[in-house]
């Protein structure tokens, strides 16, 4: 058999993933209505048995805070999942830290297996591709029929419903009101501003802050998902002038990134609606800003998925639901301002008015231009690659 | 009854002795750093869709194309990091070691009494975990840590106005390994200024030598094992350091170690490159303890 070399490798990645964009592309234009688990190439899935049969033992790689309600590893007040703790009890639940996509991915792809994982839209045909996943029977998810049609469709692959989408929300720049001039905070470029070195710190993300820098260069990419060698090649020289203004790399929100906003560390960074509304009720929303971009922010879905070969589908389902549902997707909501999926989620029911309009939260329409929302990248392994010679220059 | 004293004959005996710990090393030491090597010349690989050939490609990545003006200026990043990383790491260890030889001095010459109490002072800290221990540093140093709350109700600087370079900077970096390894540097210099006959000393002085030339002639030279084990101590584990730079360094201060935990289970699933870095590591260490077996065994009166 003839050797595939790196490039070739790449190359046909690349290939692959333009034509999955074309595919993505036509999914996007047809919106079908979410439940339907058969499609054109797929058949059917069903999982016979009864969950009782199955063992109740679920190991799932999970971002930190999202555990499930009633378990111990749940410290932030989120109730989503209570229903499944209350069924089947918490003991059974083991959590791995999700880290980011690009890590988990690269977990998985070294051999470790789990039962779930709550994996981001542009990530999904990733683990697709490398077999690391089983789809879902949504005939077994009483609330997936409630979910928007244009986030559940991106879960549909072949014509199976291979992820369950959950929560959205965007990417952007929070800052220090107080600290930051107003004229400085108009887009990403804040993160490149001089007059703030060692005062700001850029996600240790993979793939998104070469996304970022797609924004920015001069000219800017033309498809920052979708970079081209010399487009990658400027974000690369980009991101490393960039380097030495960083106080550090933040690898996780609550371990380093939040403490360090607070304590006035840093004043600039990549964050999360939820950072936001830490920082916001922490310092006071005087002092805190989360920025809506001139170049657009950054957005995104994130689900679940089954992982393969799991010997307990059905509990696995019933774990799915009980975050799907709609009185877990409000706690989801209210407690760290971001969207869901579930479309009988309504502005009304986010008590925080004002943080609702701010951050569009219970309005899907808000993904669309200039919003850039995050899709597969068919060239992810150059991506990674960029981000690992950037953080070694 | 069997004879007093009769013995299995010593090879066989010396054999079975061997083997539990030899099994154990094959199969955690020798095993993993051949699957390694495999990684590194593309016979494994952990790409999907790709065939694994043998291939020197990736050394060829790690090697610079073009040298720049300094060796840390190359086109390689992995290669700058590399030596970058063994610059500072040379540095931090001859920190260490002259931090370490005057304690292991009053360890062993100025206190006789109290000498276990203090023995055990210095090994206090391993009573807790290396990664609390650097947390804890991590609270200390950060803008609003000890330090700097010291600083501001000193009024040595205005308030909420924090000296930044004191985390995520090589200074944190460093002090952080330094404070880990000086019981570890302090102690072989400790034992080996132990076993220097005092006769030796009082020799010198009756001799005429005052304080100063005996310790340069006598006390130093007969210490130096004890230093070069010592400073071996910190130079061979700070080379693959990681989690230090990674808790209290900054983008500045990316260590080879942090390269290669990145290549394997990071953001960059590159696990032949990182197998490369991990194999020039390995090389490069190995010949490190060869060079420093030779000056162990040394004698330095000669």
């Amino acid at each position: 058999m003839e050797r595939l070399d790196r490039r070739d490798f790449l190359r046909g990645m690349a290939g692959l993933g333009g034509a999955a964009l074309l595919t993505g592309c036509g999914a996007e234009s047809g919106l079908k209505a979410a439940g339907a688990s058969t499609g054109a190439t797929g058949r059917p899935v069903h999982y016979p048995g009864q969950v009782g049969a199955e063992p109740d033992h679920l190991v799932i790689a999970e971002w930190p805070g999202y555990e499930a309600g009633g378990t111990k590893a749940q410290t932030y007040g989120l109730t989503a999942g209570r229903a499944y703790t209350r069924r089947f009890g918490a003991s059974g639940l083991t959590y791995a830290d999700y880290g980011n996509d690009d890590k988990n991915l690269n977990k998985m792809r070294a051999g470790e297996r789990f039962d779930l994982l709550h994996p981001c839209v542009d990530y999904v045909q990733d683990y697709v591709d490398a077999g690391l996943v089983e789809p879902f029977e949504t005939d077994l998810l009483p609330s997936f029929d409630r979910l928007y049609p244009q986030f559940a469709d991106r879960g549909s692959l072949n014509g199976r419903q291979y992820w369950i989408p959950w929560d959205w929300g965007f990417g952007s720049v929070m800052y220090r009101k107080d600290k930051v001039a107003e004229a400085d905070a108009r887009g990403w470029e804040l993160m490149w501003n001089e007059r703030y070195a060692g005062k700001i710190s850029m996600w240790d993300g993979g793939s998104t802050p070469v996304m970022v820098a797609g924004l920015l260069t001069d000219p800017p990419a033309q498809d920052i998902f979708h970079q081209t060698s010399d487009e990658l090649e400027r974000s690369r020289q980009l991101l490393i002038q960039q380097k030495p203004l960083n106080k550090f790399y933040w690898t996780s929100e609550y371990g380093d990134m939040q403490p360090a906003f607070k304590s006035g560390d840093i004043w600039i960074t990549y964050a999360w609606p939820a950072d936001y509304k830490a920082m916001g009720d922490a310092l006071g929303y005087d002092k805190v800003a989360y920025m809506t971009p001139s170049q657009g922010k950054l957005a995104w879905v994130c689900g679940f998925m089954m992982g393969k070969g799991t010997q307990s589908p059905l509990h696995a389902h019933a774990y799915v639901e009980s975050f799907i549902s709609l009185a877990a997707s409000a706690n989801l909501v209210n407690l760290f301002a971001y969207g869901s999926s579930n479309a009988s989620v309504t502005p009304a029911m986010v008590k925080d008015g004002r943080l609702a309009r701010e951050l569009d939260i219970g309005n899907p329409e808000a993904f669309g231009p200039p919003v850039h929302v995050e899709r597969h990248i068919p060239n992810r392994a150059e991506y990674q690659e960029v981000w690992a010679e950037v953080k070694a220059s | 009854m069997t004879p007093a004293g009769r013995r299995l004959p010593p090879r066989l005996g010396q054999g079975w002795l061997v083997a539990p710990p030899a099994a154990y090393l094959f199969a955690l030491l020798i095993f993993p750093i051949v699957l390694i090597g495999l990684y590194s010349v593309f016979l494994r690989t952990n790409l999907t869709g790709v065939v694994a050939v043998f291939s020197f490609q990736d050394w060829g990545r790690f090697f610079p194309a073009s040298w720049g003006e300094l060796p840390w200026r190359t086109s390689s990043p992995f290669w700058n990091t590399f030596v970058r990383s063994m610059g500072v790491t040379v540095v931090i260890a001859l920190a260490t070691t002259a931090l370490a030889y005057p304690l292991a001095y009053f360890l062993a010459f100025g206190t006789r009494r109290r000498r276990s109490l203090l023995l055990l002072v210095v090994l206090a800290p391993f009573f807790t975990s290396f990664l609390l221990r650097v947390l804890a540093w991590q609270v200390m140093l950060r803008a609003n840590g000890v330090f700097n709350s010291a600083l501001w109700e000193l009024h040595l600087r205005p308030h909420g106005e924090p000296v930044s370079w004191l985390i995520n900077t090589w200074f944190s970096v460093g002090l952080v390994l330094a404070y880990a390894w000086v019981p570890f540097v302090a102690l072989p210099i400790f034992v080996s200024m132990e076993r220097i006959d005092r006769r030796l000393l009082e020799a010198a002085h009756d001799l005429g030598a005052g304080r100063l030339t005996a310790f340069r002639k006598v006390t130093f030279p007969l210490s130096l094992p004890g230093v070069v084990a010592g400073f071996v101590f910190v130079l061979i584990p700070t080379t693959g350091e990681f989690v230090t730079p990674q808790l209290v360094g900054g983008p500045g201060t990316y260590m080879f170690g942090q390269a290669i935990q990145d290549l394997f289970v990071g953001t960059a699933s590159d696990w032949n490159y990182g197998a490369v870095l991990a194999v020039w590591l390995t090389v490069v260490v190995g010949l490190l303890m060869a060079l420093s077996g030779r000056a162990l065994t040394m004698d330095p009166r000669r």
